[in-house]
């Protein structure tokens, strides 16, 4: 299967500044990709030249097999973008602004686009705001308007910058599980750019890790998180510790350290492997006749992943 | 946007022409037309054969001395919805998902032409019509029931010259607010657009040149050329790229 999104060696000079250093990546269909960095990391520079914001310095780009810089208006009509801004017309209803940019992408057929728009008002809860002014709106509101706007014309691919920056934590949410839903249920593949941590853990199948706008490392979460983690680590915490329990978990074969935490009910036990150890843990803890409230695998975080690989990238 | 119609078509008129000319006319009432008067080409003096001051001051004044003003009109009535075309969507951040649309090159620089042109143009024409009913107010009482306007170069002037003059102006203006940063800064270019036709002015009133159906021909042709020209490298130097690195 070909990828939605393709890019082999993508550069972009402003200047004498390199902003995107021969970037290569591949987002598969139905995918969620991250783009992951600081800010001036190079994000928006990328989403800019494959949506044909901006042509590339160097490399090329393919959306669905059609070259950026050649087919620039068909790649135009199949991918929708949220810009870093909601870029909306203040002054124009919601309804008006879809209405403009749903026959800017030559939705020309009157009930065909009416029903469109519909639709995705109602999907976002805004069709009862529909013949409000935006300049009403909320940060939030206007974020999910502009998403409607990149999905007028029901595009395959959707270019996603920084959808959550400046919302509260509740309106954060309602853009994830909007983005969530349109990745499950709409099946688009998404490119999204962010330096929030929380939607690249939650939404993404994959990111990369961009830094001065080169490839630092590309992965599951999951996978990013484990180059990071040294040695598997469990934490047991108890309704009370004492000495008997410290004794029977050190004891056993494949325990390296244990520890107690700062609540002194909690043991840190770095261990070989954690599925084949844990039961032996809890079996040792019990006849040592502690009583468990809860055991779980300590593993590093995407953030913790994150600044350790942006780190690593600086040194 | 309405200040500038209502002073050529309404104010001026009335303060220069109809109440003047309605009032009993002194003796001296056409000695402060004598510059432009005798620097008239001799077809136009001829016109003004067997007139009187009175006469001569409505006649002149309405037909010559107002007509490059109308083409002010357009110019300035375009301006503001000219230079705010691009520059004003760079400011308020609205032009990034606009250019990421499918819409050509073309179609943009044309759909931000006439968004400017076709309020221009109504406000020329109707400026025009108000002008036209005023002057001919003061023309019907003066000249016995001869209504002065509309006329050969008038009308030349409103349909042929003001839209063509308009359209070269726009689609500068449009080229410029593309390439600068802010609104303001788009304006204040503009703003040189506005000299050839305070030439045309002034030129007027010193009678260096003056607005006749011949003249008018002549400029609606070098003003066509002008408007080819402005809207074949407009739309050859119009770059998406270049709007968006001029990002304030």
């Amino acid at each position: 299967m070909a990828p939605s999104i393709e890019t082999n060696g993508l550069t972009k000079t402003f200047a004498s500044v390199l902003a995107v250093d021969h970037l290569s990546l591949e987002v598969m269909e139905g995918e969620v990709f991250g783009l992951l960095g600081p800010n001036g990391a190079g994000k928006t520079t990328t989403i800019r030249m494959l949506a044909c914001l901006l042509s590339p310095s160097e490399g090329s780009g393919k959306i669905a097999g059609h070259d950026v810089v050649k087919n620039a208006s068909r790649v135009r009509e199949i991918v929708g973008i949220l810009t870093e801004n909601p870029s909306l017309y203040e002054r124009l209803t919601a309804y008006e602004n879809m209405d403009f940019f749903a026959e800017a992408y030559n939705l020309s057929n009157p009930q065909e686009k009416q029903n469109r728009i519909r639709a995705l008002l109602e999907f976002l809860n805004l069709w009862e705001r529909r013949n409000d002014r935006v300049a009403k709106f909320s940060r939030g509101m206007k974020q999910k308007l502009a998403i409607a706007r990149a999905l007028v014309h029901n595009p395959p691919i959707l270019f996603l910058d920084e959808p959550t920056t400046g919302l509260d934590p509740e309106s954060a949410k309602g853009i994830r599980d909007l983005i969530e839903s349109l990745s499950r249920y709409e099946k688009h593949t998404i490119l999204l750019s962010t330096h929030h941590l929380e939607d690249a853990e939650k939404l993404c199948n994959r990111v990369m890790i961009i830094n001065k706008g080169k490839s630092v490392v590309v992965g599951t979460p999951e996978e990013l998180r484990d180059r990071i983690a040294d040695e598997p680590v469990l934490k047991v915490t108890l309704t009370k510790l004492d000495n008997r329990i410290i004794d029977a978990v050190r004891g056993l074969e494949h325990v390296r350290r244990v520890s107690i935490d700062d609540s002194s009910t909690g043991l840190i036990i770095t261990v070989d492997d954690t599925k084949s150890v844990t039961p032996e843990v809890v079996r040792s803890i019990v006849r040592a006749d502690g009583m468990i409230l809860s055991v779980n695998v300590l593993r590093p975080t995407l953030e913790d992943a994150y600044l350790k690989l942006v780190k690593e990238e600086r040194t | 946007m309405i200040a500038i119609p209502f002073m050529f078509s309404v104010l001026l008129p009335t303060l220069i022409i109809v109440l003047p000319g309605l009032a009993t006319a002194p003796e001296s009432s056409s000695g402060g037309l004598g510059t432009m008067i005798n620097s008239l080409p001799s077809n136009v003096r001829n016109e003004l054969a067997g007139m009187t001051d009175q006469q001569v001051l409505v006649y002149i004044m309405s037909l010559y001395f107002f007509a490059p003003f109308f083409l002010i009109i357009p110019l300035m009535a375009s301006s503001v919805i000219a230079s705010d075309s691009f520059a004003g969507e760079k400011e308020r951040k609205t032009i990034e998902a606009l250019l990421a649309t499918p819409i050509s090159d073309s179609e943009l620089f044309l759909g931000k032409t006439l968004v400017s042109f076709i309020p221009s143009m109504i406000v020329t024409v109707f400026s025009y019509l108000i002008y036209l009913t005023v002057i001919n107010m003061a023309s019907f009482k003066v000249f016995s029931g001869k209504l002065l306007l509309p006329n050969l170069t008038w009308i030349m002037l409103i349909v042929g010259l003001a839209p063509t003059l308009a359209l070269a102006s726009i689609g500068l203006a449009v080229m410029i607010s593309a390439r600068v940063k802010g609104f303001r800064e788009a304006q204040q270019i503009n703003g040189i657009l506005l000299i050839p036709i305070l030439a045309l002015v002034f030129g007027q009133i010193s009678g260096a040149t003056i607005l006749g159906p011949i003249m008018v021909a002549v400029l609606i042709g070098v003003f066509a050329l002008i408007d080819i020209s402005v809207f074949s490298v407009g739309i050859r130097m119009f770059k998406r790229e270049e709007i968006l690195s001029r990002l304030t």
